[in-house]
């Protein structure tokens, strides 16, 4: 085995202060959000919420999928992912708001509107706050355990490997996947489709894992460059590896719009009434400028910018466009939530800032204070050295 | 060999490794025309060479730009102002449903457009009278040995030089590979008769078959029992109504229309011709109305200018000019009388038209009349 | 750790020479075939021709003889249309989706698929032909003008099928030419007899291995399996759109397009594992379709029948959560009422089998998993057995319910798809190298320079 030259480095402490300075401000906007206007504060939440488990839980599908697929590219910076999924820890604190927020968030919260709707009424066995309270914990739990299967048994590998860490690991990543599926799902249903409690669409919980994805794959993206183009990496990655993440990107900007596009067009189709008011709701007034939005910033800036061959290994374009799809997520989660906060036009005000500061700041804190004492590379995976080679 | 040309000289090696550097030396050294073949793609070659980037990229970029508009273009002309249809309610260019359409010609032209652009333009295939066709050298390159060849156009060529440097950087078998003379003195000669036949022959296969496709085969009903019913079709002779043979049925005698009064001049054209006045007073919306109906009903046998040109050409007797002297001498009731009662095999229009609408169409007869024999007085 | 358990296995086992594969891979075209191919040729061709009095049947009487009736006026035919489309796309995931994720593993079986594709959407496009009754009437699907100078309806899904399959096939087609090209170079040059030298010289068009093309053909191989990754989603999402776009209760849900795009991957993967047990045994292949490259496809066969698993619970889930009378009796109507065998085949089949894939022993059994293959295919024929004639059979009215019961000549002619499928394919070997020679070179050990990595990167 060739030796591996990795010296470690401690993170910035500029890594912490902004993520503090961006996390308080968020804080200071939340609070005084939540003073005047607890409603619009509340929806924002969703986006916070939802944004924070998109970043979480999708670096532990990542970690699951590389384990599964045997990769061996993206070894060198697995470490990455297991960090950052450390904020599936900050996805409950951030629900704590809402729950007490129910009745403002969910119209199928209200029992005297319920009872009066036949449909609604079909629906209570799954839309009351009983049932609803126990799904997320029980999918909290279980993002809890599985970010210790997953990921934080691989801190003790730097030390002491065990032979057999891999094979029980991608045991374990197999049995993650059917049950991140279904986590996924039932939080998407929950916290976004029964929004708008008459709403239905099979494919939404695919919709959300499409966003989610690109998302993890984003930010995985942004602090392996950072990270690499500062040398904590050490010799970790390279111009292929970027390739690898543009490649990807690529693909998921596609899978998204397929989904999008799938779920769109069969709807506005078929033109049921039960179906369509969810998008004549993101057509009213200024809404219908979001809704075209979308389309140009998910699908049709990131498909241009990645498209020519040389784009994707770039790190400058890279860089740009993992920022951009992290700002079109949560563009998309606002298109998700706030139509049923504000029927008839798009609203954008200061409280509509305080999910990006205080998710990004969060992202921020976690990563810094969970890497110290840590190692960014797994120097104990026998596989690294073939990942810090590796060329396409 | 001697009066052959020579093509250039080639040198075989066993292994990748050997290859790449025998490539990277033969371009060190600063020959341009030459060229490595190998059984399959050997990794890190093009940078040894040197190769530029592969232009097939924006091939595929024009070709399905070319697709996408093409095909988005054509469908909202074709739905939105050609043929406008309403579908399902949706709008006439309904963008959603185009974009399937729009997809798949845009990969289609892009990969098939950026296929043959390669093989025809920039491997200018087919190409089996290459001269390294058929020598021992190929036979080794395309199963399991690795070849290097330097042309003979090559600026630096100089053969016994050229053989030398290759055995210096370790080839194992050099051979000069030479210009087929047959092949190099073929001409082509356009006007031979056997190409000329050649060409005459496809032409007449490929129109004739196009002909028949479109003309006879997209006809063509080999069962047609559906069709063959025992039925009958409007304008065609039944010989069930043994009385007068017309299919399409007149109203039975006596019935009246909801709209209008019966008509009291039955069989007395000279009665109708002098009693009846139209009602109607030449209005734009009134002459309107009438070409409306005309072009409906009477354009059919009396053409739209009343000239009596058929479009039904040949399947009845064409009707006589409107704009002889008897038909202009005519008062408006005679013809308001024609258009209720039929002349000669012209049927009754009653059951279609309404009085009204009659009196509109008489109207607009009398605006075609003045039309075709205009006086200098109506120009002014 | 040690250091086997990181070090991949050679995808090609047995350390051939370019020579070996040169012989191994063009030995059933050089050969004369011995008597098992003319009784498997025998038995296929009977198949077709059971399947070419059914048609003929059909077109002279007409589709009466089906087993059609007034509700269900679309089943076997669009079945199996739908079946051998969704059999094509394990195909092009093997040549270009897997190649895009550089998985090495493919390039043994790549070939074989590809040629797989091609037949099964021949197979599928004769549907749409049998079925408008009047096939000598299917010029109409092209867009052209009429003679009313009506072009057809670009907005229909049925439209969108013309073009979806036609593209699929041209581009699969050209996307299988581009790999045989080197290959009828290769054969050409090996060629005693002159005809066959003449035709290889053709179909080759003159290649001659040069490195100035092979950096072209590189990267036009790139570009295909660009266009294709996408386009094979797009075909079976567009033949799910089929059903999706209306308002059918069992057919009208958002999830059908990547439902539908699963189940094609699952059934073509299990078609494709089945067809190349029997040929890696009959030619001796064993050690260029190993064992691994079939638990990695067992792999994809757990996977993806795990996800049509999913689609299978959403749809009953949100059947009941959309609040809507239609869509839960057609789920429940589904799983309990009259049709509840086929039903209940199409679950077992594809959800519960499949899971046996769980364990590796039974990943690495051949003879278990051909059964579970098999059983796979059986399966997916009944999941669109099941959306098709269930929704239909059980629409809004009850009074326009009926039960459907397919004839023995909508048996002649599933026999018969499966006997033209057979037949080319039979005929495909024969002719052709079914193993890509070029392709298999490239990745054998010790054939890449070694100053780069070496089989650095396996997968994804």
């Amino acid at each position: 085995m060739t030796a591996i030259n990795y010296q470690r480095k401690e993170l910035p402490s500029i890594m912490l202060k902004t993520g503090v300075l961006l996390f308080l401000l968020g804080l200071i906007i939340a609070l005084l959000g939540y003073a005047i206007d607890h409603e619009r504060a509340a929806f924002n939440g969703v986006i916070l919420l939802m944004f924070v488990m998109s970043v979480g839980l999708g670096s532990l599908f990542l970690i699951g999928l590389e384990y599964l697929v045997g990769a061996d590219w993206s070894v060198s910076f697995r470490r990455i992912m297991e960090i950052l999924a450390i904020v599936v820890f900050a996805v409950p604190v951030f629900s704590l708001p809402l729950f007490a927020n129910l009745h403002t968030l969910f119209h199928w919260t209200h029992i005297e509107d319920v009872l009066k709707d036949p449909i609604l009424k079909n629906k209570m066995p799954y839309l009351n706050e009983m049932f609803f309270s126990i799904r997320s914990t029980v999918a909290f739990v279980l993002m809890f355990i599985f970010w210790w299967l997953l990921a934080g048994r691989s801190f003790g590998q730097d030390s002491s490997p065990r032979e057999d860490f891999r094979k029980v690991t991608v045991r374990i990543s197999a049995l993650f996947m059917p049950i991140f599926a279904i986590v996924l799902t039932i939080m998407a249903v929950d916290w976004l489709m029964s929004l708008e409690p008459h709403w239905f669409s099979t494919i939404f919980g695919v919709y959300y894992f499409a966003g989610t994805f690109s998302v993890a794959l984003a930010v995985v993206t942004l602090f392996a460059i950072y990270l690499n183009e500062n040398s904590y990496l050490g010799e970790g990655i390279g111009g292929d590896h970027y390739y690898n993440f543009g490649a990807l990107l690529f693909a998921f900007t596609n899978f998204w719009a397929y989904i999008a596009f799938s779920q769109f067009l069969l709807i506005w189709y078929a033109n049921l009434p039960e179906e369509t008011f969810w998008y004549l709701h993101r057509w009213e007034g200024s809404w219908a400028v979001v809704s075209i939005g979308i389309i140009i910033i998910h699908f049709i800036v990131p498909y241009a910018v990645l498209l020519p061959q040389p784009a994707k290994s770039d790190p400058k374009r890279l860089k740009f466009i993992a920022w951009w799809l992290v700002f079109a997520h949560f563009y998309d989660l606002y298109w998700l939530v706030m139509p049923t906060y504000s029927s008839g036009g798009a609203v954008f005000g200061w409280m509509e800032i305080y999910p990006v500061l205080i998710s990004l700041g969060t992202i921020l804190i976690l990563f810094y204070y969970f890497a110290k004492n840590k190692n960014l590379l797994p120097i104990g995976d026998p596989k690294l050295p073939k990942s810090i080679n590796f060329h396409l | 060999m001697k009066n052959k040309m020579i093509y250039g000289v080639t040198g075989i090696f066993d292994t990748p490794d050997e290859i790449i550097s025998a490539a990277k030396q033969v371009k060190a050294i600063g020959f341009e025309r030459f060229d490595v073949h190998t059984p399959y793609p050997i990794h890190g070659m093009p940078k040894a060479m040197k190769l530029g980037a592969s232009p097939l990229g924006y091939f595929a970029l024009v070709f399905g730009l070319t697709g996408a508009f093409a095909a988005f273009a054509l469908m909202t002309y074709l739905m939105g102002y050609n043929y406008p249809l309403i579908i399902s309610g949706k709008p006439f260019i309904p963008i959603p449903a185009f974009i399937p359409v729009t997809f798949e010609v845009t990969v289609l032209l892009a990969s098939v457009g950026t296929v043959l652009a390669m093989l025809f333009l920039l491997f200018k295939f087919p190409n089996n009278s290459h001269p390294l066709h058929d020598t021992e050298y190929i036979k080794r390159v395309s199963s399991d040995k690795f070849g290097i060849c330097i042309e003979a156009k090559d600026e630096k060529f100089r053969e016994d030089e050229v053989i030398e440097f290759l055995k210096s950087i370790g080839a194992k078998h050099v051979e000069v590979i030479y210009y087929d003379n047959e092949t190099l003195n073929f001409k082509v000669n356009i006007f031979e008769w056997k190409f000329v036949t050649f060409l005459v022959v496809s032409a007449l296969v490929v129109s004739g078959a196009t002909y028949i496709v479109l003309n006879k085969l997209m006809f063509a009903s080999p069962f047609n029992w559906m069709m063959e019913q025992n039925r009958i079709d409007a304008q065609v002779e039944s010989k069930f109504f043994g009385k007068d043979n017309f299919s399409m049925r007149v109203a039975p005698v006596g019935t009246v229309s909801r709209n209008s009064n019966q008509f009291k001049f039955s069989g007395q054209p000279e009665l109708a011709d002098a009693k009846l006045v139209n009602p109607l007073i030449p209005t734009e919306e009134n002459l309107r109305k009438g070409m409306k109906k005309y072009d409906i009903y009477c354009s059919p046998c009396h053409g739209y200018h009343g000239l009596g040109d058929a479009r039904l050409n040949g399947q009845f007797p064409n009707p006589p000019s409107l704009h002889s002297e008897k038909v202009r001498n005519w008062g408006d009731g005679h013809i308001f009388y024609v258009i209720t009662e039929g002349q000669n095999s012209m049927p009754s229009y009653s059951s279609q038209l309404t009085n009204e609408e009659k009196w509109a169409i008489v109207l607009y007869v009398r605006a075609l009349q003045r039309a075709m024999n205009a006086k200098e007085e109506d120009l002014k | 750790m040690s250091i086997e358990a990181i070090k991949e296995p050679s995808v090609i086992e047995g350390r051939p020479t370019f020579v070996d594969i040169d012989e191994q891979i063009s030995a059933p075209i050089d050969k004369s075939p011995n008597i098992k191919y003319f009784i498997a040729l025998g038995i296929t061709s009977t198949m077709l021709l059971i399947g070419i009095i059914c048609i003929g049947a059909t077109f002279f009487y007409g589709i009466g003889l089906w087993g059609n009736n007034n509700p269900v006026g679309w089943a076997f035919d669009i079945i199996n249309f739908v079946f051998w489309v969704g059999i094509g796309h394990a195909g092009t995931l093997i040549s270009a989706i897997l190649f895009l994720f550089r998985q090495k593993w493919r390039t043994g079986i790549a070939r074989f698929a590809e040629g797989m594709t091609i037949f099964a959407v021949m197979t599928a496009a004769l549907f749409p032909l049998i079925h408008v009754g009047r096939p000598w009437l299917a010029g109409y699907l092209f867009p052209y003008p009429n003679q009313h100078h009506l072009w057809v309806n670009f907005t229909s899904p049925l439209l969108w099928d013309v073009f979806a399959v036609s593209t699929y096939f041209t581009v699969s087609f050209v996307f299988w030419y581009i790999g045989l090209i080197p290959d009828f170079a290769t054969l050409r040059d090996r060629a005693k007899s002159r005809i066959k030298k003449i035709v290889y010289s053709i179909l080759s068009l003159g290649w001659r291995f040069s490195n100035r093309h092979w950096h072209n053909y590189e990267m036009i191989y790139l570009i295909l399996a660009g266009f294709a990754t996408p386009l094979v989603l797009s075909v079976h999402t567009i033949v799910s759109f089929d059903f999706a776009v209306s308002i059918m209760p069992g057919w009208h849900t958002t999830i059908f397009p990547p439902y539908f795009v699963a189940g094609a991957v699952f059934s073509g993967f299990a078609m494709v594992q089945n067809v190349l047990i029997i040929i890696r045994k009959i030619f001796n292949f064993e050690h260029i379709i190993t064992l691994n490259t079939l638990e990695k496809m067992n792999k994809i066969m757990l996977a993806t029948g795990t996800m049509v698993g999913y689609a299978y619970g959403m749809e009953f889930f949100i059947a009941w959560y959309s609040g809507s009378q239609f869509e839960s009796f057609v789920f429940v109507n589904r799983a309990f009422g009259p049709y509840a065998w086929a039903y209940w085949i199409m679950v077992s089949c594809n959800v519960v089998f499949p899971q046996l894939f769980w364990f590796k022993k039974i990943r690495r059994n051949i003879a278990i998993m051909f059964v579970i293959a098999v059983l796979v295919n059986v399966g997916m024929w009944f999941e669109r057995f099941v959306i098709i004639v269930t929704s239909l059979a059980h629409d809004f009215m009850p009074s326009s319910w009926a039960y459907y019961k397919p004839t023995l000549v909508d048996f002649g002619i599933l026999i018969g798809s499966f006997g033209l499928f057979f037949t080319l394919l039979l005929l495909f070997i024969k002719a052709m190298p079914v193993i890509s020679i070029a392709e298999v070179k490239a990745v054998l050990d010790g054939a890449q320079p070694h100053h780069t990595h070496n089989g650095g990167h396996n997968e994804k």
